[in-house]
């Protein structure tokens, strides 16, 4: 089992340093591409006449860049346009950013250095439970300065409960309500014998956790459970894990992974015979699962694909009829944001939408709308007064959000996909599909 | 460098004495060295899973799973720790640090807490074992395994660089013997070729300068040196008379 090596810690450390200083989202050709220039006025707070900076850390490289590459490009596609418009109070929001490459370690050193460097005015769309998790604690190492953390993209619960749950606003639902939505609807089409395969850390147990909840509600239990190493591949074999399932006789298993990881596990789960409903969480990232799939197997993707059933925290993309969806689709068409160039690699090529690019997108709604009621003159001391007056309000999906101090978390809903024709659509009925 | 046959034998008794130094030391070492670093290492991996256990009872009592594995996760890097599971007090996993999952040969045993464990996990290794109570039994048992192929590594670093150290004073030791023999031999030589000087009336021996040093010298050489040529005047008294004519005629 590992151990941090000084030649990951100084990749880390040279990962960081190589990381151009500003990302703006500059738009005056109408463009709307997110470009990488030096700011000449920086501030302790953040802010500035021109600028509101907030600071990312998430995973632009890695096994699991797809996640934090859509997630930025959500996030982008809306500052895109309000920079257009001039910004908020007119200020321009520009986000100072930072790989992870999804590993804690990285991801603490980047907080310490855009809370302490940088001196960003807050934190803004993480990715990760492990990270997040290690992350808390820089926060309350600095809540003399009042530094938030906003909309992190998991549905963890350290970031939800004391005694870090001050330092974080969510958007999404958890992992516990997602999690609780599978096992439910599972158990109601008589699939009771419920399975997991999760990552070995703190997403992992954050997931299996939450089944295991649920499944208690139920007054059942988990007949098994297999684990992998974060950061694996595709490419890796998961035959031992599926062994060790295929055992207990499952009637589903609910993944609590990466895409990468577990595209790799259904694959393998249904070459071995284990043809059953394979659930995921939102966090797997749908779109980069099933392209996993289907740059393989191609036209015969679909028996791999027909037993995905993933639950999502944002409605899908494809629903127009809701005014952000709408407004989603219309922004990611006109900017069309790429990755940020600073970390751009060349083998990934992003999705014209995604539910993770959607979740980025309403995330970067939420902070303008929470900014812009900071008012002309914003603070840290006071943003958080500005959260908690954001409530009934409508962020154009057809669910209200609501905070206050009691209340760190935007929405509930959970939506539930399956795979049809290489896309991801709406799950109506449980019993049809999966019974 | 010519060496005498007594001094070869020396020498061969100061090989020996070496090579007895040398591995009764590496014995005692890796004997010692193993001990305390088990030692030691299990201390260590109890002292942290003492601390894991202390940590782990307000997570466990009042917070999410996500930040107990999280906590083992951190020390899960530490070197020599190769994984740790945590256990409820209903005998439940709670967290644990496994890939693929559990080891059939854990879920089956018996735990002992608070006593060191030896464990042979199917395509994972040799591991000792140590555990800690969380809460005092009543939330669980924290157990750290730590794999014995460190530790033997650790031995057998320690034992090499004893080695090595050793092989060079062996070797920079028989040099120095040689030379201190040789030097020792010199005299002993020239002893022996004045004896046979002596034997064969040749009392100039190889020459005067030599043979003046070698009465000279005030040790065990010299005195025999001097108690051979008594002992040549004794056996050849017409030689002393001759001395003896030739120093009244001066």
């Amino acid at each position: 089992m590992g151990k941090l090596t000084r030649r990951q810690l100084a990749q880390s450390a040279l990962a960081s340093a190589t990381i151009a200083p500003w990302a703006s989202f500059a738009s005056s050709n109408g463009a709307g591409q997110a470009s990488t220039i030096p700011s000449n006025n920086s501030s302790d707070t953040g802010v500035t006449d021109s600028e509101i900076v907030l600071g990312v850390s998430t995973a632009f490289k890695g096994p699991s860049r797809g996640l934090g590459i859509e997630l930025y490009r959500g996030a982008v596609s809306y500052f895109a346009k309000v920079n257009d418009q001039g910004g908020v109070h007119g200020r321009r929001i520009v986000l100072k950013l930072r790989n992870d490459g999804y590993q804690p370690v990285p991801a603490v050193e980047n907080s310490v250095k855009l809370i302490v460097d940088d001196k960003v005015f807050a934190l803004f769309g993480y990715v990760g439970t492990p990270t997040v998790t290690r992350v808390l604690p820089v926060l309350k190492k600095f809540q003399d300065r009042d530094f938030l953390l906003f909309f992190p993209f998991t549905g963890a619960q350290p970031q939800r409960q004391p005694p870090y749950g001050e330092f974080a606003f969510n958007l999404r639902a958890s992992y516990r309500q997602e999690t609780a939505g599978l096992v439910d609807n599972l158990v109601a089409i008589g699939r009771n014998r419920i399975a997991v395969f999760y990552q070995a850390d703190a997403y992992g147990r954050s997931g299996w956790a939450g089944v295991r909840a649920a499944l208690r509600e139920h007054n059942s239990r988990l007949v098994g459970e297999a684990t992998y190493r974060r950061g694996e591949q595709y490419t890796a074999v998961m035959r031992q894990q599926v062994e060790r399932l295929k055992k207990v006789n499952p009637d589903a298993v609910i993944c609590i992974g990466a895409y990468a990881a577990c595209a790799a596990f259904a694959r393998d789960a249904i070459d071995a015979g284990l043809e059953i409903p394979i659930a995921n969480l939102s966090f797997v990232g749908s779109e980069n699962l099933l392209k996993k799939l289907t740059d393989e197997f191609g036209t015969e993707s679909e028996k791999y694909s027909r037993w995905l059933v993933n639950s999502q925290v944002v409605p899908s993309y494809e629903s127009l009829s809701m005014a952000s969806v709408r407004e989603y689709a219309d922004l990611m068409t006109r900017y069309n944001p790429t990755p940020p160039a600073e970390f751009e690699q060349h083998d990934y090529l992003p999705f014209a939408k995604s539910f993770v690019s959607l979740e980025g997108f309403l995330n970067a709604k939420l902070m303008t709308e929470i900014l812009t009621r900071a008012g002309p003159s914003p603070s840290r001391a006071l943003l958080e007064d500005a959260v908690f007056s954001i409530q009934q309000y409508d962020l154009g999906i057809d669910e209200q959000v609501d905070f206050s101090p009691e209340r760190r978390q935007g929405l509930d809903q959970v939506y539930y996909t399956i795979v049809e024709e290489n896309r991801f659509v709406d799950l109506t009925d449980w019993q049809a599909k999966f019974a | 460098m010519k060496i005498t046959r007594l001094f070869q034998r020396t020498m061969f008794g100061i090989f020996l004495m070496f090579l007895f130094i040398g591995v009764s030391t590496s014995v005692v070492s890796i004997y010692s060295v193993d001990l305390h670093l088990t030692a030691e290492y299990e201390e260590n991996s109890r002292d942290i899973a003492k601390t894991i256990a202390d940590a782990s009872v307000d997570i466990i009592l009042n917070r999410d799973l996500s930040s107990l594995q999280s906590l083992i996760d951190q020390f899960v890097e530490i070197q020599g720790i190769s994984y740790i599971y945590i256990v409820s007090d209903t005998d439940e996993y709670l967290a644990h640090t496994f890939v693929p999952g559990i080891p059939e040969s854990i879920l089956e045993s018996d735990r002992r807490v608070g006593e060191t464990v030896t464990r042979n996990l199917a395509g994972m290794g040799d591991f000792v074992e140590v555990s800690s109570y969380i809460l005092a039994g009543h939330v669980g048992s924290v157990h750290i395994g730590m794999d014995v192929s460190h530790v033997t590594l650790a031995i057998q670093k320690a034992i090499g660089n004893q080695i090595y150290l050793i092989a060079i004073i062996f070797f920079v030791g028989i040099f120095a013997s040689i030379w201190f023999v040789s030097f020792a031999a010199k005299p002993v030589n020239s002893l022996l070729d004045y004896a046979v000087a002596l034997a064969k009336r040749d009392d100039k021996g190889d020459s005067d300068l030599s043979r003046e040093r070698i009465l000279e010298r005030n040790d065990e050489v010299g005195h025999l040196a001097r108690l051979y040529q008594y002992f040549f005047t004794v056996a050849d008294p017409q030689k002393l008379n001759r001395d003896q004519a030739a120093d009244e005629s001066k």
